[in-house]
């Protein structure tokens, strides 16, 4: 019965070439969006290498204070912070705080390797603050300020660019400028600041030197601080914060926000054109199911009297009906066969810059999916051609 | 070289057992009634038939348009229900038969042969011949292919296999019907206005083929026709006038 249908299919293929388009290019379309979805999924459900929970962000506008005063001031500010009852510990940071939508990168080299990595700045509490966990060595502390080289902790990403399978404690990477760095610590995972959505990419922390960048004469780069507070803290705390840092520092502005708050606004940013183009595709789906469920019942009311004869010669309703789904089935595996031998372009050629097993999962679910909708399209328009009375149909033509 | 059933000469007709064939009853119609309903009109299309085909019969219905004889047929041949009455088939009645069974018997009991062919014009000769074996379980691929060239070389369509239906003239194709119908090896072919579509040379053709496909294979044939000449060919002909057999 397979190749009976396969024959017919075939035979009919200038009458079934439209619908195998329409299949190639719903599959297409759903391919093109899957492979992003499941990359996404795929990143979302990575671990993010960092804990945001109960962790508070303080942004700060030094301006008005000369710029070689204002490393000392944020020193005391965090020694001050650190005393508040309701805070756990302090770090310093720069802008790229976990969330923000500011990235650093640069170039580092590791004998014969290299690697382009995301650059954090990091004070000494960072690892209590961002519950960061270690693989490898050990996180910075103020012995660090007397090293040969500046201390640096990189994340597995970044110890698999530059190191491989070697040691990566101990040894020394070279930066951009040749200024050389010593690795004291691996992380035990990735650290992806930008949020779930950001590619597993090499991150290096490298110790702040000085909280303030003494070339930042316009503040550009504000000095933020990041907070681990007790789980019980409130708004209440936020404002005694804020009250402080003003007090402290002479009149600094600060703003207070909670790295859930940040990443929700991350999250919202990197959804909303996923939501897009979901429903987009979405409607284009839907139209095709509505263009597949037209030319189906169209077709059956053309073929009445096939059907009396099928029913004539000995078929009964379940199997015209099973024709029917087979027969939308086989047009459906031409059109995916066509569209298979596109997707197969996307991993081969680079397309989207998505990992192959991220597209072979696209590939199986728009196909699964493809499958399924036409199998429901097909289904009313089958279980009335079921119905149809062979000798009425018959005597029709 | 083609394998036309070898023509016979025709026997007389008569009315009633024909000498020679055993009178075995293969269909038997008892008081069928069939009433088409709308919601305005009620159509009497058979009103209370009795009928017997016996085993090996070559029997032709006759009637004027609308008198009943395609609804007869559809009945004999399962494809319809009457409204009242009762069919059997070899002694059987068939009024609670599942549509399975019902299929089952269309399958391997009867050959169709309709006036307007009604081939599958995007399946090839072989293909649209093979049709009827594809819904009978047990029939693989290879007994297929060879009962539909033996079907074919019957009709004398051996050279034509992989023609499509739309490059054959009228009388090919009722060839290619009747080859269908003989590729199961039914034990009844019923035929509805055969040479009906068919000019007066190529309607004879097709009528000895089924005369000889009677006498030479013992298949019993119900033809609806309305062709007088024809009709008298049969072993018996049957008269119908609005629903009711006169006769």
């Amino acid at each position: 019965m397979i190749r009976h249908l396969f024959t017919l299919i075939w035979n009919r293929k200038r009458a079934n070439f439209l619908l195998v388009a329409e299949i190639f290019f719903a599959f297409v379309v759903l391919f093109v969006l899957g492979s992003l979805l499941v990359d996404n999924y795929r990143k979302y459900t990575a671990p993010l290498g960092f804990r945001y929970e109960h962790v508070w962000e303080v942004a700060m506008d030094p301006s008005g204070q000369p710029i070689s005063r204002q490393d000392a001031t944020l020193q005391r500010l965090i020694q001050h912070l650190k005393t508040m009852p309701g805070v756990r510990s302090v770090a310093s940071t720069r802008s790229n705080t976990p969330f923000a939508f500011s990235d650093s990168s640069t170039d580092f080299k590791a004998g014969s390797h290299s690697t382009n990595s995301d650059i954090y700045s990091a004070g000494d509490d960072m690892q209590d603050v961002l519950s960061l966990e270690l693989a490898e060595g050990r996180w910075f502390t103020r012995r660090d300020e007397v090293a040969a080289h500046p201390p640096l902790v990189i994340s597995q990403e970044a110890r698999q660019a530059l190191f491989a399978d070697g040691p990566a404690v101990g040894q020394i990477v070279r930066a951009m400028d040749d200024k050389e760095f010593q690795v004291v610590g691996v992380l035990a995972s990735s650290y992806r600041g930008r949020g779930e959505f950001q590619e597993l990419e090499p991150a290096i922390f490298q110790r702040s030197e000085s909280l303030v960048d003494p070339n930042d004469s316009a503040n550009f780069d504000q000095p933020r601080l990041l907070i681990r507070v007790q789980p019980t803290a409130t708004a209440e705390l936020e404002q005694r914060i804020t009250k402080e840092v003003a007090a402290v520092t002479g009149g600094w502005k600060a703003t207070v926000t909670t790295l859930p708050e940040q990443r929700t606004i991350r999250m919202k940013f990197a959804l909303a054109p996923m939501g897009g183009m979901v429903l987009v595709c979405g409607f284009l789906i839907f139209n095709v199911a509505l263009g597949l469920f037209g030319v189906l019942w169209y077709n059956i009311s053309q073929r009445r009297a096939e059907i009396g004869l099928r029913r004539a010669i000995g078929a009964t309703g379940r199997r015209i009906s099973g024709q029917f789904l087979g027969e939308i089935l086989v047009v459906t595996t031409f059109g995916l066969v066509l569209g298979l031998a596109i997707a197969a372009q996307f991993p081969l050629l680079g397309v989207m810059g998505i990992r192959l097993p991220v597209y072979l999962t696209s590939m199986v679910l728009a196909t699964a999916l493809i499958y399924v909708l036409t199998a429901i399209c097909a289904l009313y328009p089958s279980m009335l051609a079921a119905q149809i009375r062979p000798a009425v149909a018959l005597r029709e033509e | 070289m083609e394998n036309i059933l070898t023509p016979t000469a025709t026997r007389p007709h008569t009315n009633g057992t024909v000498p020679g064939v055993a009178t075995q009853p293969v269909i038997q119609l008892r008081d069928i009634e069939k009433i088409y309903q709308t919601n305005t009109i009620e159509t009497v299309a058979l009103n209370r038939v009795n009928l017997t085909i016996n085993k090996g019969e070559f029997v032709s219905i006759m009637g004027p348009s609308g008198c009943g004889k395609s609804t007869l047929l559809s009945i004999m041949g399962l494809l319809d229900e009457p409204t009242a009455g009762v069919i059997e088939l070899d002694g059987r009645p068939v009024q609670s038969y599942s549509d399975k069974e019902l299929a089952g018997l269309r399958n391997h009991k009867i050959g169709f042969v309709f006036q307007s062919y009604h081939l599958i014009n995007d399946l090839s000769v072989l293909d649209n011949v093979e049709l009827p074996l594809l819904y009978r379980p047990g029939v693989g691929g290879k007994e297929r292919r060879e009962r539909a060239y033996a079907a074919l070389d019957k009709v004398g369509l051996s050279t034509r296999t992989n023609h499509f239906p739309s490059q054959l003239s009228g009388g090919q194709r009722q060839r290619v019907a009747i080859a269908r119908a003989l590729a199961g090896r039914p034990e009844i072919i019923l035929a509805d206005e055969p040479t009906g579509n068919l000019d007066s040379v190529m309607g004879e053709e097709i009528m000895e083929l089924l005369l000889n496909l009677n006498r030479q294979e013992g298949t019993t044939i119900v033809m609806v026709t309305h062709d007088e000449q024809q009709a008298h060919k049969t072993q018996r002909l049957i008269r119908f006038f609005d629903g009711s057999q006169v006769s």
